[in-house]
């Protein structure tokens, strides 16, 4: 049995580490760097400067902390047309105007020249200079001819005769940029080595420590985020899972019963009518019926409660859990309950035309004692397996009703991330998604040994 | 087709519930097909912010204007209006993309069943070589064409990379195959092992949960529906495929077609002539219940919010608006109820083709 389990451990990793690595990938491909919006703001800076640049010096010294300003694989394949210094400049809009320059002239080194004496000139600029020439400076930045920028070049010269030296070797590197522009360098790819010094060396090697990298809100490790939030969301599932289970077990055992007529023809449609109805519109409804003072108000609406929990021994402190966590907890187990007692059911009425339960009935034994002795054992088999598929499925329906109900767990953490963009916990997430599925196999597996001695011989 | 028109009608004399369901669905797609001849007093977008939250028929409108008929939610627009309009939304947004998915979905699922893991032989040349030519392919056909459109270039330069893209993969293809050939290890033809490796590609998929990968998925791309769209495809072809691997596993097994095996059809023709018309049926109730939940998945993505943007009408925003005033009850129940009441006949139709499907055989 433990190498068995051992060998499922081993096919796992590189499934997880597939995952993991492109979403990372992916995360990081995309544009719009986390804080980029917040942190460089380079509009509001206008009047005041000293605080634009300690903004930037910040922007740059975070991105420096968390390893952005590295390239991002070990190799790139760019187009030639691209400066291969691209990864390094910053702030995120300085990045889109370089490329589109150095694209747009096929020049990447005259582009890198202009672009720096562009910022040069920039940075020794006055209040007063810069709102003088601002309009030229626009359509420096958003120029389509090459024309427009010797134009609007030309206009700053004439407009700041004071600063002759510098205007003169922007306007020169201008020249050379249109002079040596060529139209379809960026036909050709370009290979460079990065080596080791790059995100997703260092990413990869703090997930083999362990580490899954700081969060990028708060800066505190994933790990701990991750385990904040993980224990209300299992306790959440476990429970759900526990009572929905039994319920639909107890259901189907009245169903299958020989007087079980009436249950069949009422269950059953209000089964499917309630599987028809999506998971938050069931949420929003009971928490409308309730929890709203507008109807009736039986449980607390949202979170998990500000009382303090010290001083209250485990027995209170559970009764509080309960309170909050009853109206999610009902969501959870009304959406999985038709699903789970038509599997209970099914199964169970496969079973019921065997031999064996013929048997049972002939040598007089009660039906409670052939249904819950005889049936059930041979029933549960394939319903395990179900049951192992199935906890994945509930993750998702926690993260609706975390969200619904604002319960601090993993489902809520993941919509919060994903509207702040926090890559480093998505990814996390989706390992401990991962993880669970994996888990949850392994239970199956055990639990299927445990139903069926047949198995357990087999495997030992 | 003949088979499922049979089915159909059957289903239609011998159960009421299919005959309503149908009626329903109908009736969903003429109301969403004449929309915009139908007498509304307000459209969906429409703000009315002296107006807000209204209860549906209600009594105290003193201004001129015409009455929500069934209320108003947070910014004054009008329920009535959304929730017709949402029909519109819902369908043009999981009618596509499960049509998609289950082409998709039939495609791969129906060629790894046929050919399993030992029928397609492939050389080892040949192979080397197309892995060889897939690079000049994703620069020159995915990398190069995503910059131009970033930056904006104009139709002639995708033209020259397309071409490039072609030819250079053509040529890598055609001068490396017989050089890879010369070598021993390359000079053999090896299984193609097409099931497993389908299998395997599910798999890895699968091991997230599909609302967790929408959502993560959705944080890296930009909102906007085609972007959803081409998620929601990603996501969605596992189910039909393995659906209709299984079926395929099963129909290679029959007796005509190991009889049209032996007379010596072309793997196209079998798959195209003999075995799809067999596959259609299972497609079909895949088809519906898939629908179905696409439905239920695009709602609680406009319900959360993620994955498009808040101007689309759509029943999840109807009912989001609710966190903001709870006892504003027509807000979930009236979209919820429409939605619920879609998805029960969705699943209603694919019960009974399902049903009366198994009946056959």
């Amino acid at each position: 049995m433990a190498t068995f389990i051992f060998r499922r451990l081993l096919l796992a990793i590189p499934t997880l580490w597939f995952i993991a690595s492109v979403i990372f990938l992916l995360s990081k491909l995309m544009p719009g760097a986390f804080g980029s919006t917040s942190l460089g703001q380079q509009e509001a800076g206008y009047y005041s400067r000293s605080d634009a640049t300690s903004r930037e010096h910040n922007y740059r010294q975070f991105l420096e902390a968390t390893g952005q300003d590295l390239p991002l694989f070990y190799f790139s394949i760019t187009s030639a047309a691209l400066p291969d210094t691209l990864h390094r400049v910053f702030p995120e809009r300085d990045r889109t105007f370089l490329k589109k320059l150095s694209w747009q002239y096929g020049n990447p080194m005259a582009a890198t020249h202009f672009f720096r004496s562009l910022k040069e000139f920039e940075k020794v600029l006055s209040d007063t200079e810069r709102l003088q020439i601002q309009q030229h400076l626009f359509s420096i930045y958003s120029h389509q001819e090459h024309a427009e920028l010797r134009q609007a070049l030309s206009d700053i010269a004439q407009q700041l005769p004071a600063r002759s030296a510098i205007t003169s070797e922007l306007i020169v590197k201008g020249d050379t940029l249109r002079t040596d522009s060529s139209s379809y360098t960026y036909l050709l790819p370009s290979l460079q080595w990065h080596g080791s010094q790059n995100q997703y060396h260092r990413w990869i090697a703090g997930m083999l420590k362990g580490s899954l990298g700081t969060s990028l809100r708060d800066g505190r490790p994933v790990t701990i985020v991750l385990g904040e939030a993980v224990g209300n969301t299992w306790w959440l599932l476990l429970a759900s899972i526990v009572v929905a289970a039994l319920l639909a077990l107890e259901m189907a055992i009245l169903m299958i019963r020989r007087s079980g007529r009436i249950w069949r023809s009422t269950l059953l449609p209000s089964l499917f009518l309630l599987d028809s109805v999506p998971l938050f519109v069931l949420a929003m409804l009971l928490l409308v019926l309730l929890a709203s003072p507008a109807f009736l108000q039986l449980f607390p609406v949202y979170g998990m409660g500000y009382y303090s929990t010290y001083d209250q021994n485990w027995l209170q402190q559970t009764g509080q859990w309960l309170q909050f966590m009853a109206l999610p907890m009902l969501c959870l187990v009304l959406a999985n309950l038709p699903y789970l007692t038509n599997q209970f059911y099914q199964a169970m009425a496969g079973v019921a035309g065997q031999d064996y339960i013929r048997t049972a009935r002939a040598k007089g034994l009660s039906e409670h004692r052939v249904i819950r002795r005889h049936m059930l054992r041979n029933a549960l088999l394939p319903v395990i397996t179900l049951l192992s598929d199935y906890l994945p499925t509930l993750v998702a329906g926690a993260v609706i009703v975390e969200t619904i109900f604002a319960i601090p767990g993993v489902g809520r953490l993941l919509i919060d991330t994903v509207l702040a963009r926090d890559y480093p916990v998505i990814v996390g997430i989706i390992v401990i998604a991962a993880v669970f599925r994996l888990i949850s196999h392994l239970l199956s597996d055990l639990l299927y040994a445990l139903a069926d001695p047949r198995i357990r011989a087999q495997v030992s | 087709m003949k088979k499922l028109w049979h089915i159909a009608r059957e289903a239609w004399q011998l159960a009421p519930a299919f005959r309503l369901s149908l009626l329903y669905l109908i009736l969903l797609a003429l109301v969403a097909l004449a929309l915009p001849w139908l007498p509304l007093a307000y459209g969906p977008n429409e703000l009315d912010l002296e107006q807000i939250f209204q209860a549906p028929l209600g009594w105290g409108n003193e201004t001129n204007k015409p009455r929500h008929w069934l209320g108003t939610d947070g910014l004054g627009r009008d329920v009535l209006a959304n929730v017709l309009y949402g029909i519109r939304t819902a369908f043009a947004i999981s009618l596509p993309v499960m049509v998609m998915a289950s082409l998709i979905g039939l495609a791969l699922g129906a060629i790894a069943g046929l050919f399993g893991n030992h029928r397609l032989r492939l050389s080892r040349s040949l192979l080397a070589a197309l892995l060889f030519a897939l690079l000049p392919f994703t620069y020159y056909g995915i990398y190069l064409p995503t910059m131009l459109y970033s930056q904006g270039a104009p139709y002639s330069d995708f033209l020259l990379t397309g071409t490039v893209a072609i030819s250079l993969s053509l040529v890598f293809v055609l001068v490396s195959a017989p050089l890879f050939r010369r070598m021993s290890f390359f000079n053999r033809t090896i299984h193609f092992p097409t099931d497993e490796l389908l299998l395997r590609i599910i798999e890895v998929q699968t091991s997230i949960p599909r609302l967790i990968l929408i959502l993560v998925l959705a944080a890296i791309v930009p909102p906007t529906l085609p972007a959803l769209s081409v998620l929601l495809v990603l996501t969605f072809w596992t189910g039909t495929a393995r659906l209709a691997r299984a079926e395929m596993l099963r129909i290679r097994e029959l007796p005509f077609f190991e009889a049209a095996t032996s007379l010596g059809f072309t793997q196209r023709r079998l798959l195209v002539r003999h075995a799809l018309p067999l596959l259609l049926g299972p497609v079909l109730v895949a088809f519906s219940f898939g629908l179905a939940g696409l439905l239920m998945l695009e709602s609680t993505l406009s319900f959360l919010n993620i994955g498009v943007s808040t101007d689309l009408v759509s029943w999840g925003r109807m009912i989001a608006g609710i966190r903001t005033n709870t006892s504003a009850w027509w807000l979930v129940a009236i979209p919820g109820a429409m939605l619920s009441l879609t998805v029960l006949a969705l699943q209603t139709f694919s019960y009974y083709i399902l049903r009366f499907l198994q009946h056959k055989k």
